[in-house]
């Protein structure tokens, strides 16, 4: 936190003493006139939007931005390849949320305080503050350190058509997973009609352990870890939520194991589900008459609350600095990452389709954009650390998928499958060194 | 190997046909087969030899490319132990060889039939537009195949379901039940590489002489005498080709299941090549997936000496 306290101070001093007319984005960049830089994007709505708006920051101040549009699957791959071959092809790295501690604790970002101390660099107006907290915490910083500033922020939200839902008789949607599951679950699913209340996209891969098995451990008040970094996943709370996912799944569409995040948008843009929780970045596509048939009946609530309360899922990327770029690219992908998430821009991010991390944004939008209220109240009650964030997530991820998706399937049982990842996890976390006291518990 | 020097006359002039004047004494005249191999050996020593050094080295060490700054000590042989030990392993190497045997006999049977087929004298057009339109399914990207297979055996719009209901069967989800998802990616890999055994079989059933053909034709009507007596046993070498390519492809056949299915649901279509990559590129550890690797080559050098050995004849 001394770091982040650093970095803030610094920013108010500059504010302060500098003044912010003082600094300009075309002065800063003068010297890097001309240098070209490359960053990491997703084929995303958000990614779409900065798209749109670099050619400005490109006018202004003669930096060339260029890109490569990796589908997420690659993305980190592609990524930890350049890194580790000291390859340079990246300036402006891509850090999605479970990676920060990989990337950070590699040494192949770099700490933002370097430029925020910079008054050349720093932008005055940056208020590291105006971000929404848990997500400056949770994407950009990593051991009290910052590293990236939160591009594209995704919360868990609940869409749904509310003309089904009405047609079935409800006026609003469901507030507990527990009305879903035992009121709304039985009216909303219609198979002769190809209708079904819900569906929770589960296809193996990140998409089963971070949208399908984490999304029902922390409402019941489970967890993957406990504060020992050993399996919680034995315990009352999570089997509750596990065992609650296999009764859910008979309100779902068959083949549910095998829908990733457009599966399921779709089923609900098509009008063969009530409800889905997706992340909010998805609202542009459900809104896009090309693309959905329910935009008028579309509604967008918080995800249902259990047992714990609100805990909705937690994702989103943020943009950092490659610590192997030279200096002038680093300075240069440095006021790319500092505009771009800047209070100034996020208006803009927003109309051109993200979702900006800036909690000032959203002020006067909340009728503009429906998603925008049940989202700032998600990322105002959400969890840290929704997935852990250390670098063994990359090896454990694969062995939830690999075994969430068989509990699904009824291959193993919750009880089994459960203590299958613990085992598995734990050895992981071993090899790691948590317990013997060689790495810091740190997620 | 192609590294043979002729040795120089002690003395005396030299029997050069073309009058040259030979070498000087003391210098090595490298034979010219030399020249003309060693561009293909070196290319094969810089593409297949040389990384396949690097992967036996690094299956002997403990090295995670996510972690630069770990130490990568020597290990011997513990990382062949870990793969020997590992159920999931064993399970994925159980689940490849499954795949192999519904696809393998399926192409080639399937082959032999459009061989066959296009073999058959006086189809003009249709024939050439046929051997133009099996160069298609080989043509296309792995990745594209995926992709079209799940659309194909998407439950709501694919053309797979619709098919079923043309014949009053419901839909089925192909890609979500862990036994049709396994039917599903082998659709696809008999649809994309029928057409290949097809092409290969054809150019093999072009060298049975003409008038031997059309004298066992003459001498009898059965087309499965003529097929089993005079083309099969041209056909030979073509399959053991098939088989030892298709079993090296299958072995490493990676981006379209991937695609189709991520080796899922479950573990229902995680073949080996997928396990491998998912050891190699998502957890990063190089030491226990270069062992893997080395496993698999070892498998696939068995394979195909056995195939040579027993299915491969000279005409």
């Amino acid at each position: 936190m001394r770091h982040t306290l650093t970095s803030l101070a610094a920013a108010a001093v500059l504010t302060f003493a500098g003044g912010a007319s003082a600094w300009t984005l075309k002065e800063a960049a003068a010297p890097y006139k001309g240098t070209t830089i490359k960053a990491i994007f997703l084929d995303r709505p958000g990614y779409a939007a900065a798209q749109k708006l670099i050619p400005q920051f490109e006018q202004e101040t003669g930096i060339k931005v260029t890109w490569e549009v990796i589908p997420y699957e690659s993305s980190r791959e592609r990524q930890v390849l350049n890194f580790a071959s000291q390859g340079g092809e990246v300036d402006v790295a891509l850090v999605d949320v479970v990676w920060i501690g990989e990337f950070a604790s590699n040494g192949w970002l770099v700490p933002i305080n370097k430029f925020t101390s910079d008054p050349k660099l720093a932008d005055p107006e940056l208020n590291l503050k105006g971000f929404f907290p848990i997500l400056l915490e949770s994407f950009g910083t990593w051991n009290k350190e910052v590293y990236g500033l939160p591009f594209d922020n995704y919360s868990g939200l609940m869409f749904y058509n509310k003309c089904m839902l009405e047609e079935a008789g409800f006026k609003e949607p469901p507030k507990t997973w527990d009305e879903l599951l035992n009121t709304y679950g039985p009216k909303l699913t219609k198979p002769e009609k190809n209708q079904y209340a819900f569906a929770l996209q589960s296809r193996r891969g990140e998409t089963q352990s971070a949208d399908s098995f984490m999304r029902v451990l922390w409402p019941f008040g489970g967890s993957l870890l406990n504060d020992k970094f050993r399996s919680n996943l034995m315990s009352a709370e999570s089997q509750k939520g596990l065992e609650f996912r296999q009764q859910l799944m008979k309100y779902m569409p068959p083949g549910i194991v095998d829908y990733d995040h457009a599966e399921a948008v779709n089923a609900l843009a098509q009008g063969n589900v009530a409800m889905i929780t997706e992340w909010s970045a998805f609202y542009s596509t459900l809104m896009d008459p090309t693309k959905s048939k329910v935009k008028d009946c579309l509604a967008i609530t918080t995800e249902p609350a259990g047992p714990a309360g609100l805990k909705p899922a937690l994702g989103g990327f943020s943009l950092a600095v490659s610590s192997q770029s030279p200096a002038a690219k680093q300075a240069a992908s440095w006021l790319l990452i500092q505009w771009l998430t800047s209070a100034k821009m996020a208006v803009p991010y927003i109309e051109a389709g993200g979702v900006s991390g800036r909690v000032d944004a959203y002020k006067g939008l909340e009728d503009k954009y429906q998603f925008v209220k049940p989202m700032v109240a998600s990322w105002q009650g959400g969890v840290p650390d929704y997935r852990p964030r250390f670098p063994e997530w990359a090896s454990i991820t694969e062995i939830v998928a690999e075994w969430g998706t068989r509990i699904m399937l009824n291959e193993v049982s919750v009880k089994d499958g459960a203590a299958a990842i613990g085992q598995r996890m734990e050895a992981v976390l071993q090899e790691a060194g948590y317990y013997e006291g060689k790495k810091p518990l740190l997620k | 190997m192609a590294t043979t020097v002729d040795p120089l006359p002690a003395e005396g002039p030299t029997e050069d046909p073309m009058g040259a004047a030979g070498p000087r004494p003391g210098r090595m005249r490298l034979s010219p087969a030399v020249w003309f191999l060693a561009p293909a050996v070196l290319a094969l020593a810089a593409v297949g030899i040389y990384p396949l050094g690097v992967a036996v080295v690094n299956s002997l060490h403990r090295y995670n490319l996510a972690r630069p700054n770990a130490p990568t000590p020597f290990v011997g042989l513990d990382n062949y132990v870990a793969v020997l030990s590992d159920p999931s392993f064993w399970g994925a190497v159980g689940r490849t060889f499954a795949f192999l045997a519904l696809v393998l006999p399926a192409e080639l049977a399937l082959g032999v039939l459009f061989a066959l087929a296009l073999h058959r004298p006086g189809l003009g057009l249709m024939r050439a537009l046929t051997r133009v339109a099996l160069v298609i399914p080989i043509a296309t990207t792995y990745a594209v195949v995926g992709l079209i297979g799940r659309l194909i055996f998407n439950r709501q719009f694919g053309v797979a379901n619709q098919a079923l209901s043309w014949v009053g069967l419901p839909p089925v989800d192909w890609l979500g039940d862990p036994t049709l998802a396994f039917v599903a990616i082998a659709i696809m890999d008999v649809w994309q590489w029928t057409p290949f055994c097809a092409l290969i079989l054809l150019a093999g059933l072009t060298m049975v002489p003409r008038e031997t053909e059309e004298a066992a034709r003459l001498e009898t009507t059965s087309a499965w005498s003529i097929f089993r007596h005079l083309q099969l046993p041209y056909l030979l070498p073509g399959i053991t080709a098939i088989l030892i390519l298709r079993t090296a492809d299958v072995l490493k056949l990676f981006d379209a299941v991937f695609v189709m299915t991520r080796g899922g649901p479950g573990t229902a279509t995680e073949l080996i090549s997928i396990y491998v990559q998912r050891v190699a590129f998502r957890v990063f550890d190089q030491g226990l997936a270069s062992a893997q690797a080395v496993i698999l080559l070892v498998i696939t050098i068995v394979l195909s000496r056995l195939y040579i050995k027993f299915v491969y004849r000279e005409v």
